[in-house]
């Protein structure tokens, strides 16, 4: 996000920025993704979210903006959501990055991804991933918000779809479904030995 | 985004000389403004100077006379959720709550948020008020101190020396136990850069058990603004409904606001009236309430 | 008996609070239907929740080039001369083209607009020039090196200008453009199509009437805001074959439209439609494909990707068109309308191509959900020098329903009438007659129930409120602009298992036309719905026909012709079934997954049949079951070219209201949406939690608009101002509303599957006018230009002399 000084307006004309001056610098990577670690020679000027959808081809993540404003980029990093268009992958180094890739597959599918599935908390999908990361981290770091901690956690993730309605209670109903099955969140990230298939909530209106 | 070489500095001696080592060198901590602007092609740097590995920068830390130390490297998140920020700096705690969204605060760093100089920047509005001081190293590790009253010069301008790094930002014992008011207006309610923004802070002065006030307005001049006038008044008299409209009223004729994208001059000054008069209303223990507001009609 | 009694009409309710728990299936399905009307799993919902999805730009081609556009930085000038030799020796650069190289013109309807600038640019992001390079950064670079010769002119940025006499002339060469018949741009004016509506006897009737109110009322361009930006991948191959993969929403259309383009056969160009990432209109028609078609004519069999930023989804592709609405009413003493004039002026920015059948769809629709029996009225759509007017969700209604229902609350009240009253007393229904003289019949939808469930659910003006707090009402009409012969084509074919899979190349960018059509083929052929796969990945050289997925016409078109097929399939199965028993067709039922023959009880399975029916002795007979068919809503007519009288102009209507309660914080202007409630007649309501979620969205959406869109360009230049998402703001989940409660009726559409009609678009149409008048009701002011900002209100307090009490 740019907190534009407010002297000068934002006007973007024609073609991009001009030519590029001099090499990026290139670095030895290593880093756990979804569990599995990752290691690749990679340029300075290369963001996360490219090195993520480019590099080891997981597109979940996307790019809506490239500014840090709309959140269809996020991932956790240690845990935390990330804008990753905001990150570049060489800050990445040592880190461990879960990416929507790594939640539930097909029929095993995390509780949050169930309740988005089950609520129809899903429209056109390109919102999906980063919302349900960021809900994720938000879930990580208190498993048991109110309906306004999670209207303030997510007013980075823009979804032009839903109208947001259906999202909020499918996070509601995981972190419900959750609590009834005795799971904190982090036993659901990837690797976790917990069952956590137990705790798939109908999400609403399944 | 062009090409950069990019650089990890371990320490903050270390940093400082990479810095001065290439033309055109940027530091770089939570990275989400100077990204952006690098994407845009309207930051250009040549070299990107690491310093979040720094291991004393990521620190948030009470130091031994009382004050408030942040790193250089921790996120408007960690500042925000400290429990010593929220026990005894709480304004400042709330600021950083209203900065961008939640995955952005967990990368923007508070000293990168003054560092960009932005008449919005929200941490600036408590840091004024609880009357900060930054830490500062330049080359051969000359350390300084600015205040930060004196550290706003314009818009993304700083008093900062060719390179020179701020290693902390430093909230004195005297801030302690702040209680503020921030009002803020914004375009929609969900992350939004303020159209203007107030915050009026009480703070506690111990030895002769009273308080003292700061108001501080956002995007309605070229830097934050904190604004004595308006303080005096609320110093001398205390709050009241009274002082609260003289408040507003000296609030609005110290900012100096531009019509832009988000608001007219005449609105936003208009606001810092609103804005001042409420946040003292609310810290009077009489929280703003209108007063034609009636069951019925 | 009445029409109405007729008719099976029910309301259905589903409420969502923010205490009250999400329901289950919402509204009561009729016993009759096993599969529609309720909620089954969304068929795209596992890839999308986790991440498989691949959208146009997740996929990967070998050795893509990279393509950044060259536009221009004046809103009016001629373009003397092009340059790109400096461009070309950019090391990577494979390609770059301009104006002279692709002279050719491109538009849906109005063919006014080319590949390229050619002789003249007429608005700041017009496209000049393109490169495609081994790298995005070679691209950039080359790109900063194209050189380009304005002559500036000047510009036109507002409509009144451009119609007046003597503006300048956006298309000097409006007359030599090829054009459909039904649209009429005025050579020698900025006028790119005007429909005129005239029925009865206006001037007569206005002359009698007891009060007579005007007022105008503007809304300005706003934008789309997909979270994916418009993205085409080209390539030309060896034989001069063109494939494209895009985000759009009519893969057909954009086949037709660059075949006609480059002089290319249809079968030399393949389009192919991955997972579109929103589109709301904005990637109908074509939009950036002609673009990256001549690129990869140029770039020798490599591919080419051409993905606009964010910065220029704002302005360079497509907005919503501004409007500029005046309005004239006259009312009698009954408090009936009496006459009504409307003249709306569109502002349809530099090119015309799709938004001229915007300004027919809101000619021919200008009388809202209103019965006005004498009536004048003009739709014109104005050239300026602006970014691209085009269609957006609601195709031109939000913006005459944020005039009409503003206007209907104001005659309301100057008359002394609730607005309810008044508009149930005016408001269309069967037997009821249109602006073009269509008469409604018993199955066109009924407004005034969703009008009483609205007023019913806001409480009468007598229920207590707090100061500042307001309650306003607006209704909702759309019909689906589209031409006559817009069709969808399905096919339904089945795997040996008994698998039924069903072809469809409408666009599901999160509508849920998948899952809907599911539906209805698992409930006409009595399948379990875990047997229906949707095959949607609509490609030109393999998919059925579908014209365009626009104009909440899928789940109707698509439904239908699902239906035929299916009943074809069943056909098929009877036939082979009644061979095999020995029995008469007549005489056999579809069970689950087998025919049965009740009399003896006898069945055949239909795994049995759905490749050919083999006899115990051998013999075989039939084969694979498939059907191919198609859905065009047949006995549409034009209108009238001086009057716009038509019998029937359009396929169906759809119709709804809207309430609001908002609270005013009368010292800032911020006002807070605090619950909607709404009501549409859907005819039938297929899948709950799909269509709660399009009513949702669309509310939300129309917040957007209503209260802080708006696509601000500097007075000087024309150049934009806010082309970020940084200041360019749509609704988050701070913006939601805390109370949502969702009615929906449903007076079966004729020839609806199941009774169903189009919703889509018709959830964010009456938002921004129900908050107006709301804010009315609120605090005695009214604004007449959308978006309600903060500012606004209170420079509107502020004028009413309430002072601010500090």
């Amino acid at each position: 996000m740019r907190c534009d000084i407010h002297h000068k307006e934002t006007t973007l004309l024609g073609a991009a920025p001009s030519a590029p001056r001099g090499e990026a610098s290139l670095h030895d990577l290593s880093i756990t993704v979804n569990g599995q670690v990752e290691t690749h020679r990679v340029p300075a000027n290369l963001s996360l979210l490219a090195f993520l959808r480019d590099t080891l081809d997981l597109t979940g993540a996307k790019e809506g903006c490239g500014e840090g404003e709309c959140g269809s980029c996020v991932v956790l990093v240690n845990g935390r959501p990330t804008n990753s268009c905001l990150m570049l992958a060489v800050e990445a180094d040592g880190a461990e990055i879960v990416t929507i890739e790594g939640l539930g597959h097909g029929k095993r599918l995390h509780p949050l991804q169930s309740a988005f599935l089950g609520g129809f908390a899903v429209q056109c999908g390109y919102c999906t991933p980063g919302m349900i990361l960021c809900s994720l981290g938000l879930l990580l770091e208190n498993p048991d918000p109110t309906e306004q901690e999670i209207r303030v956690a997510l007013a980075g993730n823009l979804c032009r779809c839903t109208g947001y309605r259906q999202i909020l209670d499918a996070v509601k109903a995981t972190a419900a479904a959750l609590k009834e099955a005795g799971l904190r969140p982090e036993d659901t990230l990837p690797g976790r030995k917990a069952g956590w298939r137990r705790a798939a909530p109908g999400g609403g209106d399944r | 985004m062009p090409p950069f070489e990019y650089r990890v500095a371990h320490e903050v001696g270390e940093a400082v000389a990479l810095w001065h080592d290439a033309q055109g060198a940027s530091y770089l901590a939570g990275g989400t403004d100077l990204l952006a602007m690098a994407r845009l092609g309207s930051a250009r740097p040549s070299r990107l100077v690491d310093i979040k590995r720094i291991p004393a920068l990521g620190e948030i830390r009470a130091h031994a006379d009382g004050s408030l130390g942040i790193g250089a490297a921790a996120t408007v998140a960690e500042v925000a959720r400290h429990p010593l920020v929220r026990a005894d700096f709480s304004p400042l705690a709330t600021c950083c709550e209203s900065l961008g969204s939640y995955p952005l605060r967990q990368r923007a760093t508070v000293v990168g948020n003054l560092c960009n100089a932005s008449p919005c920047a929200d941490t600036a509005a408590a840091l004024l008020a609880l009357e900060a001081t930054l830490r500062v190293v330049g080359k051969r590790e000359v350390e300084r101190e600015i205040p930060l009253a004196e550290f706003f010069r314009g818009p993304r301008k700083t008093a900062l020396r060719k390179g020179e790094l701020v290693v902390e930002v430093r909230v004195p014992a005297r801030s302690a136990g702040a209680r503020g008011f921030y009002g803020r207006i914004a375009r929609r309610r969900g992350v939004d850069i303020s159209t203007v923004a107030a915050l009026v802070t009480e703070v506690p002065e111990l030895k002769n058990e009273r308080f003292r006030y700061r108001v501080t307005l956002l995007s309605v001049a070229p830097t934050p603004l904190r604004v004595h006038e308006a303080e005096k008044i609320l110093n001398r008299v205390g709050l009241s409904d009274r002082s609260a409209a003289r408040a507003a009223e000296a609030a609005q004729a110290a900012c100096r606001p531009i019509t832009d994208v988000r608001g007219t001059a005449k609105y936003r000054r208009e606001m810092v009236g609103v804005l001042v008069a409420r946040g003292v209303k609310a810290l009077g223990g009489t929280p703003w309430q209108d007063p034609d507001r009636i069951e019925g009609r | 008996m009445s029409p109405a009694k007729k008719t099976a009409t029910k309301i259905a309710t589903g409420v969502a609070t923010k205490k009250a728990k999400p329901k289950r299936s919402n509204p009561p399905a009729s016993p009759s239907t096993r599969v529609v009307g309720h909620d089954v799993p969304r068929l795209d919902g596992v890839d999308k929740v986790t991440g498989a999805t691949r959208y146009t730009g997740d996929l990967k081609f070998p050795r893509t080039l990279h393509a950044v556009v060259v536009r221009s930085p004046h809103a009016h000038a001629l373009l003397k001369e092009v340059r790109l030799d400096k461009a070309r020796r950019v090391p990577g650069v494979r390609a770059a083209i301009c104006g002279k190289d692709f002279p050719y013109h491109v538009g849906i309807y109005l063919k006014d607009q080319t590949v390229f600038a050619t002789d003249r640019v007429r608005y700041v992001g017009d496209p000049v020039a393109a490169v495609a390079a081994e790298t995005p950064e070679a691209a950039a670079e080359a790109a900063a090196l194209v050189e380009a010769e304005y002559e500036p002119l000047a510009p036109v940025f507002d409509v009144m200008e451009g119609i007046a006499e003597g503006a300048p002339l956006v298309h000097p060469d409006l007359g030599s453009y090829e054009c459909v018949p039904w649209i009429g741009p005025s050579p020698g004016t900025n006028i790119a199509n005007h429909l005129k509506i005239r029925k009865g006897d206006y001037l007569g009737a206005l002359a009698r009437c007891h009060r007579v109110i005007e007022n105008t009322f503007v809304v300005p361009q706003v934008q789309h805001v997909p979270m994916e930006p418009h993205i085409a991948i080209a390539r030309m191959d060896k034989s001069g074959r063109v494939t494209v993969y895009s985000s759009c929403q009519s893969p057909f259309t954009v086949r037709h439209l660059l075949s006609a383009c480059f002089g290319l056969s249809h079968g030399d160009v393949r389009v192919i439609a991955p997972t579109v990432g929103g589109g709301f209109g904005g990637k109908a028609g074509v939009t950036i494909e002609p673009i990256a078609v001549a690129l990869a004519m140029r770039a020798g069999c490599r591919w080419v990707k051409l993905a606009v930023t964010r910065e220029e989804e704002f302005y360079a592709v497509v907005v919503r068109q501004g409007l500029t609405a005046t309005l004239v009413t006259g009312v009698d003493r009954r408090g009936k309308v009496q006459a009504q004039k409307m003249h709306y002026l569109w502002d349809c920015g530099a090119y015309g191509g799709y938004g001229v059948n915007i300004v027919r769809a809101a000619g021919y629709t200008c009388g809202g959900a209103y019965e006005f029996p004498n009536v004048w009225g003009d739709s014109i759509g104005v050239y300026t020098n602006k970014p691209v007017g085009s269609a957006y969700r609601g195709f031109g209604m939000q913006e005459i329903h944020w005039a009409l229902e503003q206007q209907m609350d104001l005659v309301a009240h100057d008359i002394g009438m609730d607005p309810a009253a008044f508009r149930l007393k005016n408001c269309l229904g069967p037997g009821k007659s249109t602006v073009t003289g269509q008469i409604l019949d018993e199955h066109a939808g009924r407004v005034d129930l969703c009008i009483r469930k609205v007023r019913d659910a806001l409480g009468s003006a007598e229920t207590p409120r707090r100061r500042y707090h307001g309650r306003g009402m607006a209704c909702a009409v759309k019909a689906p602009a589209m031409p006559n012969d817009a069709a969808s084509s399905v096919v339904l074919k089945f795997c040996e298992d008994a698998t039924l899979e069903v072809l469809i190349s409408g666009i599901d960018y999160g509508q849920g036309l998948r899952t809907v059509s599911a539906q209805f083929a698992a409930e006409a052929l009595n399948l379990p719905i875990e047997l229906v796969r949707v095959r949607n990945e609509p490609d030109t050289d393999l998919s059925p026909y579908d014209w365009q997925t626009v104009a909440s016409r899928q789940t109707w078109a698509t439904g239908n012709a699902i239906l035929r097929a299916a009943e074809d399939c069943k056909r098929q199965l009877f036939a082979m079934a009644a061979k095999a028993l020995k029995v008469p067709v007549s005489s056999l039922q579809l069970g689950t997954l087998e025919v049965v023959h009740p009399p003896t009880g006898r069945s055949v399975p239909l795994e049995r049949m759905v490749l050919g029916y083999q006899f115990p002795d051998g013999h075989a007979i039939g084969g694979p079951v498939a059907a191919a068919a198609s859905y065009l809503p047949e006995g549409l007519l034009f209108l009238d070219p001086e009057t716009s009288q038509s019998a029937k102009p359009v396929a169906k209507w759809t119709f709804g209201a809207q309430g609001v309660e908002i609270t005013v914080d009368p010292e800032t202007g911020q006002i807070t949406v605090e619950r909607v409630v709404s009501c549409y007649d859907v005819g039938r309501v297929v899948h709950p939690g799909l269509i709660r979620g399009q009513t949702y969205g669309g509310i939300v959406q129309g917040i957007g608009t209503g209260t802080m869109e708006e696509l601000l360009l500097d007075p000087k230049t024309g150049a934009p101002r806010n082309a970020t998402l940084v200041d360019y703001k749509i609704p988050t989940t701070m913006d939601l509303p805390e109370r949502l409660e969702l009615h929906y009726v449903e007076t079966a559409q004729k020839d609806g599957p199941y009774g169903a009609r189009g919703i889509g678009e018709h959830t964010m149409i009456p938002t921004p006018a129900a908050i107006a008048n709301a804010l009315w009701d609120a605090c005695g002011i009214r604004l007449s230009s959308m978006p309600i900002t903060a500012e606004k209100v209170r420079a509107a307090l502020a004028a009413a002399e309430l002072e601010v009490p500090f």
